[in-house]
């Protein structure tokens, strides 16, 4: 295939990994990359060493262009960015937060950079900052969002931008890929579909569920991290959208994280009272849904655990390798623009 | 289905879809909107009818809107039904309550036998499938972004339609969001044998509404449109003005249905378009009002969204590398 997005990145379909913690691990985004796709490595839950490592594991296992994403909400994560920097990974993918430096810097290695938005604003920002594209999530998608829907936001950014617009939320098949490309996106980011294919990391428990949990099985909540955040409708997950923020909890989770990206506790716990109240609130309910969506990935704890997924979990009824999978809405996207042809021309 | 030249249909809108802009749609090739519920006597609806004829020798949409309301009871409902199987209009836009459970199945018999299409416009598989079993020859599918009444499944379009398009048997129009050529062509792409747009139809030369509310749905942006009623059951979406403020915050601490009636009434909104006061009454519109820069006539829309969607679907097919268009 052939977009701007193909042309920019050297890939051969415009279809990208979204960076999902737990789930984009290197073995996934190289099995995305060596597909034809764009894999981009979720660093979110990993150390500035971590992060490293994992970026030479993905170099390991594809010749193929990546990418890797950068949270830039807090702190450490500020740190990864600067990792992915220095290993001069191809494609960086940042989110909540000011990247113009990142721009600047990926820039100088021939490096690109993609900004993850969710409204107009956010995309003229990015623009300005230099971005080499951006990825709009539409309402319908995993995790975090706003109310616009896919339908109305892509239109509505390609017309108001000049690069390139990634559509993300809502897109699993060839049906999404054609209509995607109609509404003038240059590719499509997916999530979800991604989750339930052989090679994803996620446990055998919820790529069951990712199968048979319907269009209208989530929940759209700001309180389950403290952001407008979308999850996959279960006794858990209803459980924790109506308990609300649990500093108690929060207390200890935030210990756990700390220890796993090798900070000191006292170090983690100061930095973020420092930040201020809002700040540190909105961390402390991230602290509690790291670890409920890590019993959920790792684990397949279907009693605490808790994963983001998008509505389009319900046009999901298999699980297939990743290079099937791309094959095949490939395929089924020029099945669909020939039908359309065919009404246009009658 | 109904020998028209682009699958192109308004939807029912209260004291908007009247005959004039109704015949402007059909005339242009669409399938035009008569709804029901602006006429409360058989003598007014069918002559309301016969007016859309005199206009448009084309076929047209007439919306019956199956929910209990002050104004407009169940023997309306019997009325509308009997006099559209009487006029034998080619097609009827039915929301809420499925006929057979509003009306019975004799109801939906008397229909069909008069050759008058059946649509439901539903926001759930589960609902369509009802519909498809019973006899309906068509769906609407209604995803979260519609104006008007959202199912509370808050579903989205785009996974809607391809939802609804794989499941049933009996043609999707995608509803929600679709106010362009290249939303148009998207819906086609994920299955939609048609488009049903009501938001976008407000702002043409032929709709009868006061001037400064069409200007406002072509100065809002898709974000300036909001959910309420929830807490009484029956969901709305509506463009973000005082009037909703007030609302929501009625919602917020717990006021009931008596509080928030009068400033929902539908005479109230029949004044509201009328006076283009925005801020006076609930004005019930889509996110798609992000996609709408002008005011042109419905034949001058249509024309534009056919070439459009043509150009976007040649665009998309140049990029997976098919044959041109």
């Amino acid at each position: 295939m052939k977009t701007k997005i193909t042309e920019m990145m050297g890939i051969k379909y415009p279809i990208l990994l979204s960076g999902m913690s737990w789930i984009s691990t290197p073995r996934m985004v190289a099995a995305v990359s060596n597909a034809g796709g764009l894999g981009i490595l979720a660093t979110g839950p990993l150390s500035p060493e971590q992060t490293r490592e994992a970026i030479r594991e993905v170099r390991r296992l594809t010749d193929k262009p990546f990418g890797a994403n950068a949270s830039l909400l807090f702190a450490a994560a500020r740190e990864n960015a600067r990792v992915l920097l220095e290993e001069q990974v191809p494609v960086i993918n940042f989110a909540l937060g000011k990247g113009d430096w990142i721009v600047r810097e990926a820039h100088k290695y021939g490096g690109k950079v993609i900004a993850t938005v969710v409204n107009l604003r956010h995309a003229r920002r990015a623009q300005d900052y230099g971005c080499d594209a951006v990825i709009a999530t539409g309402n319908e998608a995993a995790a975090h969002g706003e109310e616009v829907t896919s339908l109305v936001l892509i239109p509505h950014l390609v017309e108001n931008l000049q690069i390139p617009v990634i559509a993300a939320g809502g897109f699993a098949d060839g049906r999404g890929l054609a209509a995607a490309l109609a509404l003038g996106a240059e590719g499509i980011a997916m999530g979800t579909r991604f989750m339930a294919t052989q090679e994803s990391p996620l446990h055998e428990n919820y790529k069951k569920l990712a199968v048979e949990k319907d269009v209208y099985d989530t929940i759209f909540s700001d309180r389950f991290d403290g952001l407008l955040c979308r999850i996959m409708k279960t006794e858990a997950a209803e459980r924790a959208v109506k308990k609300g923020l649990n500093l108690m909890a929060a207390f200890f989770n935030s210990r756990d994280i700390a220890r796993q990206m090798n900070v000191p506790y006292w170090k983690m716990f100061f930095g973020v009272l420092a930040s201020g109240w809002s700040t540190a609130r909105q961390l402390a309910y991230m602290a509690n849904a790291f670890k409920m969506i890590k019993m959920a990935t790792e684990e397949g704890d279907t009693r605490t655990g808790v994963l983001p997924v998008g509505q389009v979990q319900g046009l999901i009824h298999d699980i297939p390798t990743v290079a099937e999978l791309l094959e095949r809405i490939v395929h089924d996207a020029k099945k669909t623009e020939n039908r359309l042809a065919n009404i246009f021309s009658s | 289905m109904f020998g028209i030249k682009y699958p192109i249909i308004c939807g029912g809108m209260m004291w908007l879809c009247k005959p004039k802009l109704c015949a402007a749609i059909s005339n242009a090739g669409g399938m035009g909107n008569l709804t029901a519920g602006n006429y409360e006597t058989e003598e007014a609806f069918r002559a309301a009818i016969q007016e859309t004829r005199r206009l448009t020798d084309k076929p047209f949409m007439v919306n019956i809107t199956l929910l209990p309301s002050v104004r407009i009871t169940q023997e309306h409902h019997r009325m509308y039904v009997r006099v559209c199987a009487e006029e034998q209009v080619a097609g009827i836009e039915f929301s809420g309550t499925p006929l057979d459970k509003a009306l019975g199945m004799e109801a939906i018999e008397l229909l069909k036998k008069s050759g008058v299409k059946l649509f439901h416009k539903v926001g759930a598989v589960r609902h369509a499938l009802h519909a498809e079993k019973i006899g309906y020859d068509g769906i609407y599918a209604a995803g979260i972004e519609e104006g008007g009444h959202p199912l509370n499944d808050d579903v989205t379009t785009m996974v809607l339609t391809a939802k609804m398009a794989a499941t049933l048997k009996i043609p999707v129009v995608a509803v929600g969001g679709i106010a362009d050529g290249r939303t148009m062509a998207a819906a086609l792409a994920l299955g939609a044998q048609g488009i049903m747009m009501a938001s976008r139809f407000i702002a043409t030369k032929e709709c009868e509404v006061h001037d400064r509310i069409k200007e406002e749905l072509v100065k809002r942006q898709e974000y300036e449109t909001v959910l309420y009623g929830k807490s009484i059951g029956l969901q709305g979406r509506g463009l973000r003005t005082k009037v909703l403020e007030e609302i929501l915050a009625i919602e917020a601490r717990g006021g009931g249905f008596e509080e928030l009636i009068p400033l929902m009434s539908g005479l109230r909104v029949k004044e509201a378009w009328e006076k283009g006061d925005v801020d006076y009454a609930p004005l019930m519109v889509g996110q798609s009002i992000g996609l709408i820069n002008d005011i042109p006539s419905c034949k001058e829309l249509i024309e534009t969204m056919a070439t459009e969607a043509r150009q976007y679907l040649a665009q998309a097919y140049r990029a997976t590398g098919g044959t041109e268009i």
